[in-house]
């Protein structure tokens, strides 16, 4: 009797507090990741509500709300870049990045897409497939399970995607990058030889644990790794953004250097 | 914290500070320019006027302003600032919190080259409500940490 009663009663506390924040999963019991994200914070909330005290892609209502710092690199440790890779990461940080590929629209690559903020990404999962929309450059990748690296691969500025589940971790692989992007902030370039591992771990409703390793035996002297979270915006639109509508970034910074204007860092 | 931001001494240390912490091995990266070419943190300005033009496009939007100074003459300012998308999403709607002939008041940092130029961070716009048209100071341009040890 006493058993029933428990078990009653777990029941009616399970219908009062239903478990918001248990992971969702698909018929085949893999976490389900679909949704509309924010890549590089823990925030939780609306996009609103996440962003409105940090003023970036928030609402902006807040008049006191502070800058987000915008190092916009590695914040807990160098980037382990080799001594002359390392001297050319830095030429670019001096310039104030105005070599940043993105500043031509061209996509950003992985995982510099996924830590940019200011845009959603939405993914949609299927058994077959997982499907990545960024709405920073409007790119996308079309990820498949059960398959390979291709072995003719042209080498392209997102590279190769496919994925596999370790447990409940989706592994996203990939190779086939180009040399033409960086992996984070300013002047963190990379070359043909990179490859990325990215591991999305959905710890609740709200949460994708982010982990992506870097590896690039040309520049790098071993595998970096970064961590950070993805966070469900719900309510959230990708749209459209198109970089090359008016970007008037090039011109100007080639008249800054024409004209002698001064913004380098000693 | 010379940026000369409006209201954000007191608070660095409390939220984005956290913010920063939580986001261990990578901070957010935010747009794609770079303000520390075009723009110099250390001249904030805060301008008064009435908008002549407003462009809504990527990868900035840009509005212009006319500005009368003590002595009657007006110069027309131009202002960058977020893409619409962004826009959109921080509480900006096209046509209705900002119109040409509003007098609006913007805070933000000039540009390197002198001219009427500038970075737009927070806007008051006619009734008052205050909204960020751009980012903070330092977006884009590998703010105040290399990726590397300085060599």
């Amino acid at each position: 009797m006493k058993l029933l009663l428990a078990a009653a009663l777990a029941s009616l506390l399970a219908a009062q507090n239903p478990p918001t924040s248990s992971v969702p999963r698909t018929p085949d019991g893999k976490p389900n990741l679909t949704g509309v994200w924010q890549g590089g914070t823990t925030l939780r909330g609306s996009w609103d509500q996440a962003n409105s005290g940090l003023g970036v892609g928030g609402t902006g209502r807040d008049p006191s709300a502070p800058p987000v710092p915008a190092s916009q690199q590695v914040i807990n440790s160098p980037a382990p870049y080799q001594p002359w890779a390392a001297k050319k990461v830095l030429e670019s940080y001096n310039k104030r990045g105005i070599d940043d590929p993105s500043a031509l629209c061209l996509p950003p690559g992985i995982p510099r897409l996924s830590i940019t903020a200011l845009f959603p990404i939405q993914m949609v999962q299927t058994p077959e497939q997982v499907i990545f929309l960024y709405e920073y450059m409007n790119v996308f990748r079309v990820v498949p399970f059960k398959a390979k690296h291709s072995e003719d691969l042209v080498p392209t500025y997102m590279g190769d995607s496919v994925a596999h589940w370790d447990g409940d971790t989706l592994v996203v692989d990939i190779v086939s990058f180009n040399d033409k992007g960086w992996l984070t902030g300013t002047g963190t370039f990379h070359s043909d030889q990179l490859h990325v591992v990215e591991r999305y771990t959905r710890v609740d409703k709200d949460q994708i644990k982010y982990d992506v390793t870097m590896e690039d035996p040309q520049v790098l002297t071993a595998p970096w790794t970064i961590h950070t979270s993805f966070m469900l915006r719900e309510g959230t639109r990708v749209q459209e953004y198109v970089c090359a509508e008016n970007n008037l970034d090039p011109g100007r910074y080639e008249k800054l250097l024409q004209d002698g204007v001064k913004f380098t860092r000693q | 914290m010379s940026r000369g931001e409006p209201g954000v001494k007191a608070m660095i240390q409390g939220p984005a500070r956290l913010a920063a912490m939580f986001c261990l091995g990578a901070s957010a990266l935010v747009a794609h320019h770079s303000f520390g070419a075009e723009y110099d943190e250390q001249k904030p300005v805060t301008l008064t006027g009435v908008i002549t033009k407003i462009e809504w496009t990527n990868p900035h939007s840009h509005f212009y302003m006319d500005v009368k100074d003590d002595k009657g003459n007006v110069a027309n300012w131009k202002f960058e600032g977020y893409p619409p998308v962004v826009l959109y999403r921080t509480g900006w709607k096209r046509d209705v919190t900002m119109k040409i002939g509003d007098t609006v008041t913007v805070f933000g940092w000039r540009s390197r080259d002198g001219t009427n130029w500038a970075h737009s961070r927070q806007v008051t716009v006619a009734d008052g409500t205050k909204l960020f048209f751009g980012p903070p100071a330092g977006t884009g341009d590998g703010g105040s940490t290399p990726a590397v040890k300085p060599q």
